[in-house]
């Protein structure tokens, strides 16, 4: 949506940024659509502008793969930005405080805590009915990929979540060990690739403790509408709070310089 | 002062077709009492048609009529019914009495600016009625006792002038005043067959011959009522409910009739611009038992399936332990929650689709799994806190996000997933989650370890008796899984609490 010209001066800078022309409404179908950007740089790369309005995007990946992470950086980016959202946890996985350490904005979200798969998929579908603009549906840490016959069902599940996204303008993340959407899906991507940093260093001629900073992953986009298919991008992610996990874990917990691997790191 | 007044004829009938509208057209009749001693209390046009009248046994009534439907009267449905006409009538007007078994007193002060003349006023209370599912008759006059009087009149809303009380009631028959039987009898042997006869006598001398219900008579006579207007206050919850015939042992035929009083307890929280924020199940058992039971909403909701679901799964998750023998719903009302739409800020969602998107949860998931999260005070990472989820109003512009994402988070594994692992100089080498009834269906964090980073220690809560403390450990498997173990240095067992993802 192009800015209205400065013809109209009288108008503030911020109202006449958000209005458009009527001749640019007659395109504005064939356009793509509006995104919800994530202040993810690898995710807002792959999905152009970001997180898809109306659709649904699948994010896979195994066991520290940094779905997680990157579903809680959307959840913050939306309700950061005002806008409600909801996750739907079912492995019952969130930690609130990590969440508003990464600067969500709790009273904007909403945690649903299903304790079945069927319950996940009723309450996401009940979510996106309510009109709530950004849906987080996290399907845990399961292992075992789910039998043939209830793919099957799901697959139609997906697909009626992917409508109601669609018939809401909603933004719909799906993190999940395996593919689980199938054609519903707009956007796949898969992190794969993982590797975990630890700093080592000497410390008065010990080696001291392995500190962990981060981990390193990869964003493969399996698919997009419109977009042909393999572009990768690194995620990093690191630890919160500081560069250090000594730092990550002041914070969080009691300073005890009792501790003797702690004082080796603290040196 | 002008009031008018509502009634119900025939009250029990009406009340229980009002539960049961299929009986309406029918040849039915409610009967008060047990087995042989019940008397019949009111009957349908068909029955009264066919020869029933009021005080007959059931077993006569079955000998004039062998298909007659016959029930009870329900209390819970009648107590529901007058509740529903107090209701239309307050849709009207903000002052009404209740005048008890399908009478209520309605003050018309203030009210003849919205109406041409009271003739339509009283169309109007009528036509409040009838959508409650209750036919009344209309009554208005400057008395209590007069506009009742109207109302138990044919070719209803009777309107009595202001002033002509008195000429109104004094070519009614004596029968209509009520009195008492002997009273009564005393008047029919002074040969005093209406109102107007009665009011003739000099007034001195009928509390000498009569006593003090006679002389309270002759002012109602004179169309003098001393009862003053006693306007009710709103009751804090709307009850709907009914006696059943039988007792029912199963759910679904309950849940048939249970729908109907909820789309009726409903409709009337819509009348009022509210919605349901706790609703209360009373259960009469068989034979002689109760079972109360409330069932909180995290919003106000007007939405009948959901407040079924919550109903339902509530009672099968704690069954009544008896047959059912009769219910009442009771809702307690909250006004829903105002929205506020913005021009370029976020768009705000609807309050009454959120409030009843959050009850459909509530019931599908239970309590305490739905609620906006917030972080306890203290270092446990399971721990923490769900309140009702409000949320702010969206802002005015919408706020790009900040720049710089990208942090490590943990999914925490609650309950901490119990580990057996093999510990040396360095810490921990090896891993093997150990499998439980409770652990089942929890990721498998069995393997060697790559790196090791602790222990982190942890201490919380040692002055209540109730504190933890623990060593954690950052671990690499080689399998490829980053967690965070911890071991409880109180018992020495090891958990993982957490998976870096």
């Amino acid at each position: 949506m192009s800015a209205l010209p400065v013809s109209l001066p009288d108008l503030p800078e911020e109202i006449s940024r958000q209005l458009s022309r009527a001749a640019d409404l007659a395109g504005r179908g064939a356009t793509r659509r509006d995104a919800l950007p994530t202040a993810v740089p690898p995710l807002d790369r792959l999905l152009p502008g970001g997180l898809p309005r109306g659709a649904l995007v699948e994010v896979t990946g195994g066991r520290s793969s940094g779905r997680f992470s990157l579903a809680l950086s959307v959840l913050a980016a939306a309700t950061e930005g005002g806008e409600a959202a909801a996750l739907v946890d079912l492995g019952d996985h969130f930690d609130p405080q990590a969440a508003a350490a990464s600067g969500a904005d709790l009273p904007r979200l909403l945690w649903v805590r299903p304790r079945t798969l069927k319950e996940a998929l009723l309450s996401a579908e009940t979510v996106l009915s309510a009109g709530v603009p950004v849906v987080v549906l996290d399907l845990g840490l399961a292992t075992s990929k789910i039998s043939l016959a209830k793919r099957a069902r799901h697959d139609f599940a997906f697909l009626r979540l992917s409508r109601t996204a669609g018939a809401h303008g909603a933004a719909l993340l799906v993190l999940s060990p395996f593919h689980v959407a199938g054609p519903a899906a707009e956007a796949v991507l898969t992190a794969s690739g993982t590797r975990a940093g630890w700093s080592r260093s000497l410390s008065g001629g010990r080696a001291a403790l392995p500190l962990l900073l981060g981990l390193s992953s990869r964003l493969v986009l399996e698919r997009l509408r419109g977009r042909r298919p393999g572009a990768a991008e690194p995620l990093p992610l690191r630890v919160p709070g500081a560069l250090s996990s000594a730092s990550h874990h002041a914070s969080r917990l009691p300073d005890r310089s009792d501790v003797p691997a702690r004082r080796a790191a603290q040196e | 002062m002008r009031l008018a007044c509502l009634t119900v004829p025939m009250f029990p009938l009406a009340a229980r077709l009002r539960s049961e509208p299929d009986l309406a057209g029918t040849a039915a009749a409610v009967f008060a009492g047990n087995g042989h001693a019940a008397r019949l209390v009111a009957a349908t046009r068909p029955a009264r048609t066919a020869g029933l009248c009021p005080g007959m046994t059931l077993p006569q009534a079955r000998a004039v009529l062998p298909k007659l439907v016959a029930r009870g009267r329900d209390e819970a449905g009648e107590r529901a019914a007058s509740e529903a006409l107090l209701d239309a009538a307050e849709r009207i007007s903000p002052r009404v009495e209740d005048g008890g078994e399908g009478v209520v007193y309605i003050d018309l002060d203030g009210l003849h600016r919205h109406f041409p003349d009271e003739k339509e006023l009283g169309r109007a209370l009528i036509a409040a009625a009838k959508r409650e599912g209750l036919s009344a008759r209309c009554g208005i006059a400057g008395s209590k006792l007069a506009a009742h009087v109207a109302a138990s009149l044919p070719d209803s809303p009777v309107v009595v002038p202001a002033g002509g009380e008195a000429p109104f009631l004094a070519p009614l028959p004596l029968a209509r005043l009520a009195p008492e039987v002997d009273l009564a009898g005393t008047l029919t042997r002074w040969g005093l067959a209406t109102v107007g006869d009665f009011a003739k006598l000099p007034a001195s001398e009928i509390a000498g011959r009569l006593g003090e219900a006679g002389r309270a008579l002759h002012d109602v006579a004179r169309g003098l009522d001393p009862r003053p207007f006693l306007p009710r206050r709103p009751p804090p919850g709307f009850t709907e409910g009914m006696s059943l015939e039988w007792p029912l042992v199963t759910l679904e035929p309950f849940l048939g009739m249970a729908e109907a009083a909820l789309e009726r307890l409903v409709r009337r929280l819509r009348d009022h611009a509210s919605g349901c924020v706790r609703l209360d199940v009373e259960l009469s058992l068989d034979p002689d038992g109760q079972d109360a039971r409330s069932l909180s909403l995290p919003a106000p909701t007007r939405d009948v399936r959901t407040l079924l679901s919550l109903v339902r799964l509530n009672l099968e998750s704690k069954p009544p332990g008896a047959p059912v023998s009769g219910f009442s719903f009771t809702a307690h009302p909250d006004a829903p929650r105002p929205g506020q739409l913005t021009l370029f800020g976020p768009a705000e969602i609807s309050p009454d689709r959120l409030a009843t998107a959050l009850a459909k949860l509530f019931a599908l998931l239970g309590e305490g799994r739905v609620g906006s999260p917030r972080a306890v005070d203290g270092h446990r990472p399971e721990r923490f806190a769900l309140v009702p989820w409000a949320p702010p109003p969206a802002p005015p512009e919408r706020r790009p996000p900040r720049e710089g994402r990208g942090l490590l988070a943990v999914r925490v594994l609650r309950p901490p997933l119990p580990l057996e692992v093999l510990v040396e100089e360095n810490g921990p080498v090896s891993l093997r989650t150990l499998v439980s009834e409770k652990t089942k269906g929890t990721p498998d964090l069995s393997g060697a370890v790559r790196v090791a980073s602790g222990p982190w220690h942890l201490e919380e809560g040692w002055w209540t008796g109730e504190g933890v403390a623990r060593d954690y450990w950052d671990v690499e498997l080689s399998a490829g899984p980053l967690c965070r173990i911890f071991r409880d240095t109180a018992s020495g067992d090891w958990f993982a609490d957490g998976v870096y993802d």
